[in-house]
């Protein structure tokens, strides 16, 4: 199997114009290092979300993670963000 | 100014629906579990609105620092809620002032190299 080394993230872009658009005042900017921060916590936040889902899944000895199994982790995931 | 704004949250979040994708895919590959088209879109949708959570939040602290650039501290707070997720922030951190350091320290020895070779010209 070969190894995947291309790590998946989001791009620093997306994640700049996405955080900008739902800024409340034009004036307020996002500062680079801030941005790859973000980065990370966006990927940690995906992550969480996924990881936990296909734990519901395995608990409930499903073969696939499908959407209720998201729908019930979706609380404390919220709460832990 | 709206029909703009949407366009670009539609192209935006298209973009996150990609990424999530390519994550929970690995992930899935990781646990032998595929996760559904829906769970995908559900996954993707609630972080596109966490986004916005995200940036209120973080406006709101670059504001009360009577700052107009969102910073680094500002996302550090934003990771307050949990301590492995604040700890793990604090790393990520810390790598890029390390970057920042070393970057600083290639190009103030680049610049006495060229001085020294210009000296030693002359």
């Amino acid at each position: 199997m070969a190894e995947k080394d291309v790590e998946i993230s989001f791009k620093k872009d997306t994640v700049s114009k996405l955080l900008s658009s739902f800024f409340k005042e034009d004036k307020t900017k996002l500062s680079g290092d801030a941005t790859r921060l973000m980065v990370e916590m966006l990927k940690v936040f995906v992550q969480e979300a996924a990881v936990r889902s296909q734990k519901q899944a395995e608990s409930e000895d499903c073969d696939q993670v499908d959407i209720e199994h998201f729908e019930k982790i979706l609380p404390q995931l919220l709460l832990d963000f | 100014m709206s029909v703009d704004t949407e366009e670009t949250h539609q192209r935006l979040k298209a973009a996150v629906h990609y990424t999530v994708g390519r994550l929970c895919q690995k992930i899935g590959e990781d646990h032998r579990r595929q996760f559904s088209r829906q769970a995908i879109a559900a996954i993707a949708e609630t972080t596109f609105r966490q986004c916005d959570i995200f940036a209120k939040d973080l406006e709101a602290f670059a504001r009360h620092a009577k700052r107009s650039t969102v910073s680094v501290d500002d996302v550090k707070l934003v990771a307050r809620r949990s301590t492995a997720l604040s700890i793990y922030i604090q790393n990520k951190s810390d790598e890029l002032t390390q970057e920042h350091m070393s970057l600083k320290k290639k190009t103030t020895a680049k610049r006495k190299n060229i001085e020294t070779e210009e000296e030693s010209r002359e």
